[in-house]
């Protein structure tokens, strides 16, 4: 054995300074995050890919007749569409509900979803029998009967979807806005 | 032969040396009851392991199965009930341990040097036990942890800057879906008990490492091991934990459930009784003040917890070990725990008290136990909505609500002052008609309606009768009533015993009047109305689920009434139905009619 010679000539120094063990070492550290990475990231990629599904965007939808409607009487109606979840699509399902409040010839319709935290309002009806606004039976915030925020958390007032009767029949602008935020915001 | 097994095993792998290391852990100042918590803590965290891997072996994260595998699970599997009952129950042990064991670590001052990194893994299990009971209460996909889940990833994203963000992937896009309920399992099942098991190995660790933190009063010189003296303690309080939550399980035969999670409904949402007191603060901060409520304190109170032994310097061991001496940075601790207490017992008040709250808890119980009912008979492929909206017990109500409660009432449906068309409770039933042919126009029958004064009374002479007139004999009226009320009865019926028409003689009587006498204006098999008024009715199959079949979807098909029943003339009138609704509801709505109206 003594008589081998040594596998290496130790490093000269000056040529090449204090370098193998610590690059190694760097190497080593580098090889083990890229197989890390490999791994993580495609797996992040999958995870975040919610992130990068487009906002907003309205559907008209049909729902009741106007003439089912009585003036003044808030009517809470069901918003049913086809609907695209992942990998499922359904016909004619609930998407969620809104409320109608008729005036005449015209019905302004309120997103059920409460601004403050996303409960399902309510109607409340005085004790005459006539509409007297919304109230969300989670948190306490209530509306008037022109969706006006008057007590509770709620950061704004309901929000008002668009309108129109088509051959009498009240269509929808269905819409979901940002929960919890003073501003209007589509999500 | 046992010794030389284990001998074998510990020659090559030295666990005679680890075992005697994890029993012979000294505890000075000696045993105690108030160092229960922490081994109680992972006595019950096994039990949720164990029965949570055996709910997993039935459960389908779905929108379209989550709910009906636990229903499956909690009605139709054997044992299914108590394995769920113990989870529930479980996991609302653990919070509550989970509170008494940082109470005691607090009290006896375990937090201070050299604690400070053994509280901070245990803050972190404590986040992630809640995030196990937040993320849990959705799997069932019921109303209950849906709503209750929306307004917490809802509270997620009112954060600023990164809530958007961070409410989206969580929910796995911008609204509640399939991928919601993929992503909460997954949070529920590996990435939190992965985390779990890490804290806790590191969290024991560092206990280990420095030992208990006996309170002043106790005599440091005794020193007992691990096993058997606090061993043993540790044991019977686990036992005792266990005893309790299976108690509650076999009390609540297994866990509540319900109704399937339904995104256009109205429900009032409640979180579990361990987070009304965040709740109940949400309930104090308005409009642009919410994320005080919803972000701001709740972070305060978490940072007051990180900084606490970063605040409190005193070491054990001195004098100041005594309570007595750190009351200071722990008077926060007590103002949270009493302002939670007060919060949740003013949000449980505030609820005894809102009848509106308990009028809606109410309808929700009732849709709930039906969906339990309907379910017992299995889910549609489709998912437990359609089978609900295909159940004309759930369905009917509603349909009638939205389409005949305008007009008509039956039962608690439809206000009487609206009413302008003929009460349906007992409608075509022998009381109803007896009623009818004595007044027709009686207020629960034609009097509001455009057919008032057109049908004459049986037994009360008209004012422009001829002098043939006589009544119809009250026998007379009573086998008429009795045939017709037999129409509406589907084949093979036995009529309840007490009724006229359960009366075989009578029943046929009737039908010889009815055929030849009251033919005169109405319709028996599409003949008969011999002056030609084209009015009344088709009277073979009346009251029958065909017949209100028939007028739901067009009253002027001559299978009911005549072309004359939509006359613009006769105003108000009972409109077709064919033309907005399905032929699957006009079926669901005249079962649930006919069953509201005749049973």
């Amino acid at each position: 054995m003594s008589s081998e010679p040594e596998s290496k000539p130790p490093p000269s120094r000056g040529v090449q300074p204090r370098t193998s063990r610590r690059s190694l070492a760097i190497a080593t550290a580098l090889g083990a995050c890229a197989v890390a990475a490999a791994a993580a990231a495609p797996a992040i990629a999958l995870v975040m890919a919610p992130l990068q599904d487009k906002k907003g965007g309205g559907r008209w939808v049909r729902t009741v007749k106007l003439d089912q409607l009585k003036d003044g009487a808030p009517r809470r109606v069901a918003i049913i569409d086809d609907r695209k979840d992942a990998w499922t699509v359904e016909k004619n399902v609930e998407l969620g509900s809104v409320w109608l409040v008729r005036n005449g010839d015209q019905v302004r319709a309120f997103s059920a979803v409460c601004p403050h935290l996303g409960c399902s309002v309510n109607a409340v009806s005085a004790d005459d029998g006539t509409s007297a606004g919304f109230a969300c039976p989670c948190h306490t915030s209530s509306f008037d009967p022109s969706g006006k925020r008057t007590s509770g958390p709620s950061p704004r007032d309901l929000d008002v979807l668009e309108t129109k009767i088509e051959d009498g029949h009240v269509a929808v602008d269905f819409r979901r806005f940002r929960i919890g935020v003073e501003q209007k915001v589509e999500t | 032969m046992i010794r030389r097994a284990i001998d074998f095993i510990d020659e090559r792998t030295g666990i005679k040396k680890l075992t005697a290391h994890l029993l012979e852990e000294p505890i000075k100042g000696g045993a105690r009851w108030a160092y229960v918590f922490g081994s109680a803590l992972l006595g019950a965290f096994l039990v949720q392991a164990v029965t949570g891997v055996a709910l997993m072996t039935s459960y389908a994260p779905s929108d379209k199965t989550a709910w009906a595998s636990v229903h499956f699970i909690q009605f139709q599997q054997a044992g299914g009930w108590l394995v769920r009952g113990i989870h529930h129950f479980g996991a609302q042990a653990m919070v509550i341990l989970l509170g008494a064991h940082l109470v005691q670590v607090a009290l006896f001052g375990a937090y201070r040097k050299p604690r400070e990194v053994t509280w901070w893994l245990g803050l972190g299990l404590m986040a992630i036990t809640l995030g196990f009971a937040l993320t849990g209460y959705l799997l069932p996909w019921d109303q209950k942890g849906y709503w209750a889940t929306r307004v917490a990833t809802n509270i997620a994203g009112t954060v600023p800057l990164v809530g958007d963000a961070t409410q989206r992937l969580l929910q796995g896009g911008g609204e509640y879906g399939s991928l919601t309920l993929t992503r909460f399992y997954t949070l529920h099942v590996v990435v939190l008990p992965a985390l779990l098991v890490g804290l806790v190995a590191a969290h024991v660790a560092l206990f280990r490492r420095h030992g208990v933190t006996p309170p002043a009063s106790a005599d440091v010189s005794r020193v007992d091991a691990f096993f058997p003296k606090q061993l043993f303690k540790d044991v019977v309080a686990a036992l005792v934990i266990v005893a309790v939550v299976l108690a509650l399980a076999l009390r609540g035969h297994g866990a509540p459930l319900d109704a399937p999670a339904d995104p256009s409904s109205d429900y009032p949402a409640r979180p579990e009784w361990y987070f009304l007191a965040l709740f109940q603060l949400l309930k104090y901060f308005h409009g642009p003040l919410e994320i005080v409520g919803t972000i701001v304190l709740p972070t305060l109170v978490a940072l007051y917890l990180f900084a606490l032994p970063l605040v409190d310097r005193s070491r054990p061991g001195s004098q100041s070990t005594a309570l007595r001496g750190r009351i200071k940075p722990l008077v926060p601790l007590m103002i949270i725990a009493a302002t939670a207490a007060g919060l949740t017992l003013k949000a449980q008040a505030d609820d005894a008290r809102d009848a509106a709250f308990q009028k809606e808890r109410a309808k929700a119980d009732v849709r709930a136990k039906a969906a339990v009912r309907l379910a017992m008979d299995g889910v549609p492929p489709e998912g437990p909505l359609v089978m609900l909206a295909r159940s004309p017990e759930l369905r009917g109500p509603e349909l009638f609500d939205k389409h005949c409660a305008g007009c008509h009432t039956l039962g608690e449906h439809g206000e009487e002052k609206d009413r302008n068309a003929p009460k349906l409770d007992g409608w075509s039933k022998e009381g109803w008609i007896l009623d009818l042919l004595h007044d027709p126009d009686g207020d629960a029958r034609f009097g509001r309606t455009p057919y008032k004064g057109e049908m004459p009374s049986m037994d009360v002479k008209p004012k422009d009768a001829d002098p043939s007139w006589t009544p119809m004999p009250a026998e007379d009226m009573k086998a008429c009533a009795a045939f017709l009320a037999s129409q509406g009865d589907p084949p093979g019926f036995t009529p309840p015993p007490a009724s006229l028409r359960s009366d075989p003689k009578l029943v046929a009587r009737g039908k010889e009047i009815v055929t030849t006498r009251c033919t005169a204006c109405h319709l028996w098999n599409g003949e008969g109305d011999d002056g030609g008024q084209g009015l009344a009715p088709e009277l073979s199959g009346y009251g029958s689920l065909a017949w209100v079949r028939a007028q739901i979807a067009n009253p002027a098909s001559k299978a009911t009434y005549r072309e004359d029943a939509l006359d613009p003339e006769r105003k108000g009138h009972m409109p077709r139905f064919d033309t907005e609704l399905s032929a699957a509801d006009i079926d669901l709505l005249a079962t649930w009619v006919v069953e509201k109206s005749r049973r």
